[in-house]
């Protein structure tokens, strides 16, 4: 494969790229090839995704946008393993995620993506410090390593004086640190976040987009959905999405 | 994720809604509680009985008309051996005291009338006057405190002598010594011999309100030795190891004496004390099965309120399993968590309606009538509870665990 991205290409030659690579192991960290998501509603077929195909470097940091109903969303979610295409083919780190079983989904989920939600996603009852550990349980490590791990990654979101709250003693901002240093804690390939300043004022959202540049820059993968062209426009690539296809896929820095 | 792990969480959400979980409980506590009381009643019971009716005295059995196990069965049953059964006789006793080689000890009693008897102004209504032999006082070994018990002369002799109930003696003889003393009984003058040891109460009823006099004595005074007065005699055999040839003996015996074909059923019933251990296992066996069984029902609807919570909770959390299902938790993981989550809830109403249990028992024990609980049913009670857990949990933490993790993330 070339240094050009298939989604520059026109549809059909993608089309054709995609099964010429079809046979390949992709050597890149993220490889998705004629990606559908279909929702059956009533006797409809909306078509969230139709055919989608891009790659993703290691080390890159990406913004999608496009309008309300274009299928961000819904292309984070299947990146992040969190649902499954109805078409199409989904390599990331060499496997081809679309063969894999519910538990293998689950490990990728555990050790490959770290998830960060528009609306945070964190566990009421639990303190910071517990909802940071989650992944590590799942990951099987040990209470000690684990508190080690869960307490340094809140130190890296400058919240080591914040472990034992919960998130209705925090403020928004703050929950969305929690909810990175969860995302990052185990160390994954890759950051996924879904609008991360969706629910937060300006000023909180250039703290939180900072931090973003930070990890960034200390080599983490990143891909961010967002609205917000001046957002966006932090990142090195930007994919344009509408109505379920890539429309534009350019480099920015 | 490790099983520690697992309960700690489980721990954690049964805490968080703590009047829910003791509400969603009372059904298995309650049910539990009942079969624990039910169960360490019968077991007090058993223990009870053995103690005090199979474990008095050495191994003894008795020969009388009736045998309450075969005879007593329903109305037929009564009626047949009404007509074929016949009083026990003096006769009897001697014939049996002669020939037997095997019994250790014989001794004849009759069954008692209730009785006034007055000393000066003191007057106890329905005493309860029986007629005994000497030998009685070993077979059934009776505690003396003062004097002494019938002996063989008086009998033959029918003097007016007494045998006095502590009750009875304490009541006539508030101050001094009652021996020797004279006391009479429906009327007639008898001479005290000996006082008992008090007894106490056996099921509440007071074993201390007798009088025992001479059997012929009671034969002379009260009226011939049949029907409510009817006669029956108390053996041991010679050593516990010839007690079944001792019973086996006494009944050919009885057999031979009364001429009854081979055909024919014993005109007599023999009652040894593992026929009454058996007939209190028969009884109870049907007592317990239906005082098990009723609580059990209490048991199931615990266990469909428990799957109920479960399944509310699922829905209520599933915004939870989502979030746990985003970060790598496996379905295995999930129902895990609810399973365990519905054992520990099931597991502490288990122990708390054992905890009731003990308490009531132990209260029965101290104001009524005597409990115990054994280790073993405390397991079996808190076991059952798990096992129900785990039946009302499984159905509700395989729907959470089958959950799709995008689906449960938009849930609210
Ligand atoms: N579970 C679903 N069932 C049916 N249709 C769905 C479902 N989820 C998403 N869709 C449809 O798929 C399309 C893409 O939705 P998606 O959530 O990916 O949009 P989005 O680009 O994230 O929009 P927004 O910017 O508003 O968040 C929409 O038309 C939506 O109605
Ligand atoms: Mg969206």
């Amino acid at each position: 494969m070339s240094d050009v991205t298939l989604a520059t290409l026109p549809i059909e030659a993608a089309l054709q790229q995609a099964q010429v690579n079809g046979q390949h192991r992709p050597t890149s960290l993220i490889s998705m090839r004629d990606i559908w998501k279909t929702y059956q509603m009533g006797t409809e077929e909306v078509h969230a995704l139709h055919g989608v195909s891009f790659d993703v470097n290691k080390g890159e940091y990406i913004a999608i946008i496009g309008p309300s109903g274009s299928g961000k969303s819904t292309l984070m979610n299947l990146i992040g393993c969190l649902d499954t295409p109805s078409k199409g083919d989904y390599w990331l780190n060499g496997k081809n995620v679309s063969e894999m079983d519910d538990d293998e989904l689950a490990r990728i989920r555990n050790q490959e993506v770290g998830f960060v939600f528009q609306t945070f996603n964190l566990l009421a009852r639990a303190t910071a410090l517990h909802n940071v550990e989650l992944p590590l349980i799942y990951g099987g490590i040990g209470s000690t390593q684990r508190h080690e791990m869960a307490t340094q990654a809140l130190k890296a979101v400058d919240l080591s004086d914040r472990v034992t709250h919960r998130p209705n003693e925090l403020s928004g901002g703050q929950r969305q640190r929690v909810a990175i240093a969860r995302a990052l804690v185990n160390h994954p390939s890759i950051l996924l976040a879904d609008e991360p300043t969706g629910a937060l004022d300006t000023h909180t959202s250039k703290e939180i987009m900072d931090l973003f540049e930070r990890l960034h820059s200390e080599g983490n993968t990143i891909i961010v959905v967002t609205h917000e062209h001046d957002i966006a426009a932090r990142a090195h690539r930007i994919l344009s999405i509408r109505d379920g296809l890539i429309e534009k896929d350019e480099k920015i820095k | 994720m490790k099983f520690i792990e697992t309960l700690k969480l489980a721990i954690a959400a049964i805490w968080a809604h703590k009047l829910r979980s003791a509400l969603t409980l009372l059904g298995m506590i309650i049910g539990v509680m009942a079969v624990v009381v039910v169960y360490s009643l019968i077991q007090g019971f058993n223990t009870y009985v053995d103690e005090k009716i199979a474990g008095i005295g050495a191994k003894s059995f008795n020969v009388q008309r009736f045998n309450p196990l075969e005879d007593f069965k329903d109305t037929d049953t009564i009626a047949a051996a009404q007509r074929r059964n016949k009083d026990l006789t003096l006769e009897d006793y001697e014939y049996l005291k002669e020939r037997a080689t095997l019994i250790g000890k014989i001794g004849a009693r009759a069954r008692g009338t209730p009785s006034i008897v007055k000393r000066g102004d003191q007057i106890l209504e329905d005493v309860f006057v029986s007629g005994a032999t000497a030998a009685i006082a070993d077979i059934e070994n009776r505690d003396i405190a003062e004097g002494r018990f019938i002996v063989d002369p008086e009998n033959d002799a029918a003097q007016r002598v007494a045998y006095l109930g502590a009750d009875v003696a304490t009541k006539l003889f508030p101050v001094g010594s009652p021996m020797g003393q004279e006391i009479s009984i429906s009327g007639l003058p008898y001479r005290v011999i000996g006082v008992e040891t008090a007894r106490g109460t056996v099921f509440g009823i007071p074993q201390d309100n007798f009088i025992l006099v001479p059997l012929k004595t009671y034969a002379n005074n009260f009226g011939g030795l049949i029907r409510q007065r009817s006669l029956y005699f108390v053996a041991t055999s010679k050593t516990d190891d010839l007690f079944n040839d001792a019973v086996d003996e006494t009944r050919f015996l009885m057999r031979t004496r009364r001429k009854l074909p081979l055909s024919e059923k014993d005109n007599f019933g023999i009652v040894t004390p593992d026929a009454i251990t058996g007939l209190r296992d028969r009884l109870f066996g049907t007592i317990f099965i239906v005082a098990i069984a009723v609580p059990s029902i209490a048991l199931l609807v615990g266990a469909i309120v428990i799957m109920n919570i479960m399944l509310v909770s699922v829905t209520e959390r599933t915004k939870e399993i989502g979030i746990r299902k985003s970060l790598g938790a496996r379905q295995m993981d999930i129902l895990k968590q609810f399973l365990v989550e519905a054992v520990t809830l099931s597991a502490i109403g288990g122990a708390i309606g054992v905890t009731i249990a003990w308490i009531i028992g132990r209260v029965l024990t101290a104001v009524f009538f005597p409990t115990f609980l054994s280790l073993g049913a405390v397991f079996i009670a808190v076991g059952v509870s798990m096992g129900v857990g785990v039946m009302a949990g499984v159905f509700p933490a395989w729907k959470a665990a089958r959950l799709d993790p995008i689906e449960a993330l938009r849930a609210e």
